[in-house]
């Protein structure tokens, strides 16, 4: 493994997150090939969270961009100030004096502009933001065609001031929930990440990094529990989120340990489907809490 | 530097995945090749990771990546020339040379089916036209002229498929909401007045589609004129992505990509292709599979609040339930709406009886005949809103 991975590791894992290397060779050669990193995965496995540790990491600024369907250059670019552009007009006009060429040039100038995250990820001058642009999917293919252009030029052209490059490359990530498909030349620009639900002992980790307090035998029966909900079929499966807000949910009940009748009260911090509650029974909420308290017992005698 | 073997042996790494379905463009093995020139390339699941970064690898495709780079992808990548590719054993429904290339034979023209003279209506019926007989005329029944006129007249039909509003503002000369960008441009060149306003307005917007054909041995009669139907819709929509096609028997086949390789022509001869490329054409069903495949593969990509899903199937499939109940219960959550085309629901005596049909019942929005062009008709505002 090169060492500035396992570098990039040790210090997001100080940063309080857990990667494995898949997040990180990814996370590396986004930051050396300097192209966007595209992240896909379920719901609450920690998309979002890669931009704000990696800020943290580089100690600058995360910008975001929420899409949303219906977002345009107006939202996520720049929009003229019109009622500040419209104000100086007036006030222009009663002083007199000055020529149309020289009111035109003061409306439009640069403090007339609002910025929005994508220009202000291109015009920050203290070093490259780390720009994320958190769920692609919910903008639409016209917004996407957009920001292809954005992001193989880092340069916009406003029609009234010309066109800014630039003044560093930023760090840009993308997150989708696949709730539809990416086009592919987008998908092109970037590099590719699909990040899966952790494996028990990672989960455990990240457990007893984000809440300490939960003790090592409490996180072990969590993470085994959140496991076995995982292996049934339901419709939403709790993600990494999910289970850091029972932790919490369950050290606020003083839970030194899984019972059955604090779990099913914490349930709903875990299952946010009616479905899904209905369809893990009695008898499969026993099993699964066996599972998990098996491991207490096994800890124990160890 | 890149040493020479690293190049072929990606290169020879890349075309294995492409035989394979998986999409890897030239732009995507420069990226593969920048992306090992940074890692340790003695490190050989590190090499795995960025292989998988750069060149895109999505999930549905994670199981042949990883199957090929075991095969491909020696420890010792300096030493690739002692490594011919062995002959792909991932099994491919369209690719894959282990699956034989059996020739399936698109559905036969049901030929001995064309209407007797007698049959057809004479001229000095009341209110008689041509397109009307040809609308209710069931589809075991049509001739290969009346296909060509049906594809006209859908054609025409399907351009009424306008629906819900978009939630992107357009310029509008009528009216809406004020663009105040625009109306102060044009205000400009009046001197600061506002001699009028600019406005914007949400426009309409087509539903995307995602059609699931059955195309097994008791759907025959009537597959053609579906998928007929569905091209025309496919012809139609704003643009290639809002539709999506797939075919299902024993095992499900996305029809989309194919789509789009094909010329345009005429429906017939783009009908025979796909029938090519779908095995075991006419074969038996497993509905219940084929659906919990595409919902386990595509349903998070393809299908969201703007989807229509439309089904088509006779649903006579002796099968487990569980996954077919499995499997639309996830499409109607997920779906705007969930039709389900039953040929045999022409019948006025038809009642949902057939086990899976039963079954799937209380998750379809709606099902509806699909015997004739006039039942296809009566589909069409469900398409819309």
């Amino acid at each position: 493994m090169r060492p500035e991975i396992a570098e990039l590791q040790d210090a997001m894992e100080r940063l309080g997150y857990i990667a494995d290397p898949a997040i990180t060779t990814a996370l590396f050669l986004s930051r050396e090939m300097r192209r966007p990193l595209l992240i896909e995965g379920d719901a609450g496995v920690g998309k979002t969270e890669i931009a704000k540790v990696l800020a943290r990491l580089l100690e600058t600024e995360l910008i975001r961009l929420q899409c949303y369907e219906g977002l345009d250059v107006s939202t996520s670019l720049y929009e003229w100030n019109y009622q500040r552009q419209m104000l100086r007009l007036r006030i222009a006009e009663q002083d007199g004096g000055k020529t149309a060429e020289e009111i035109e040039d003061l409306i439009f100038g640069r403090s007339y502009l609002l910025e929005r995250p994508l220009l202000r990820a291109i015009t920050r001058r203290e070093g490259p933001p780390v720009l994320l642009i958190d769920e692609i999917d919910r903008a639409d293919d016209a917004f996407e065609a957009f920001l292809l252009e954005v992001l193989s030029d880092f340069q916009v052209t406003i029609p009234e001031l010309g066109t800014i490059r630039a003044e560093h490359v930023p760090y840009v990530i993308l997150t989708s929930n696949r709730t539809r498909e990416i086009g592919d030349a987008l998908r092109r620009r970037c590099l590719y990440l699909y990040i899966e639900h952790p494996s028990l002992d990672k989960e455990v980790r990240i457990l007893r990094a984000r809440v300490p307090e939960a003790g090592a035998v409490l996180a072990a029966e969590i993470g085994r529990f959140v496991q076995a909900l995982r292996r049934r079929q339901l419709s939403k499966a709790p993600g990494v989120a999910e289970t850091i807000d029972w932790a919490q949910a369950l050290l606020h009940l003083h839970s030194a340990h899984l019972d059955r009748e604090t779990v099913e009260q914490t349930l709903g911090c875990l299952l946010k489907d009616h479905h899904d509650l209905r369809e893990l029974g009695p008898d499969a909420l026993t099993a699964d809490l066996a599972d998990a308290v098996a491991a207490r017992e096994e800890t124990a005698a160890s | 530097m890149i040493p020479a073997d690293l190049v072929h042996h990606l290169a020879r790494f890349s075309r294995a995945l492409r035989e394979h379905g998986v999409a890897v463009s030239l732009s995507d093995e420069a990226d593969g090749l920048e992306a090992l020139t940074l890692v340790d390339v003695g490190d050989r699941d590190e090499v795995r990771r960025a292989l998988s970064a750069a060149l895109k690898i999505r999930p549905r495709d994670a199981a042949v990546f990883a199957e090929l780079f075991a095969l491909l992808w020696s420890s010792g990548a300096a030493d690739p020339a002692a490594h011919r590719p062995p002959p792909p054993r991932v099994p491919d429904p369209l690719h894959g040379p282990s699956a034989p290339r059996r020739a399936p034979r698109p559905a036969a023209w049901p030929a001995g089916l064309v209407p007797a003279a007698d049959v057809l209506p004479t001229g000095d019926e009341p209110g008689f036209s041509p397109e009307a007989v040809l609308r209710q005329k069931p589809f075991e029944e049509l001739s290969a002229a009346d296909l060509q006129a049906m594809e006209r007249l859908l054609a025409r039909l399907t351009l009424r498929l306008a629906t819900r509003p978009s939630r992107r503002l357009v310029p509008t000369p009528g009216r809406g909401t004020i663009d105040l960008r625009r109306s102060f441009r044009k205000a400009l060149a009046h001197g600061g007045e506002f001699l009028s306003l600019a406005r914007r307005t949400r426009p309409i917007e087509r539903a995307r589609l995602v059609v699931l054909c059955d195309t097994s041995g008791s759907m025959d009669p009537y597959t053609r004129f579906l998928l007929t139907f569905v091209l025309a819709l496919h012809r139609v929509a704003r643009t290639s992505r809002s539709t999506e096609i797939f075919a299902f028997n024993t095992s499900l086949v996305r029809l989309t990509p194919s789509l789009r390789s094909l010329r345009p022509e005429r429906i017939d001869l783009v009908l025979d292709k796909l029938a090519a490329r779908v095995p075991d054409w006419s074969g038996g069903t497993r509905i219940g599979e084929c659906l919990a495949t595409f919902t386990h593969a595509y349903l998070d990509e393809l299908v969201n609040g703007q989807t229509i899903v439309l089904i088509l199937s006779d649903g006579l499939d002796r099968g487990d339930l569980t996954p077919l109940q499995g499997a639309l219960r996830a499409l109607q959550r997920r779906a705007r709406r969930v039709l389900w085309l039953n040929p045999l629901a022409g019948d006025r005596r038809y009642e949902p009886t057939a086990r899976a049909m039963a079954a799937a019942l209380p998750y379809v929005d709606h099902l509806l005949p699909a015997h004739n062009l006039e039942s296809l008709e009566r589909l069409l505002p469900l398409l819309t809103a």
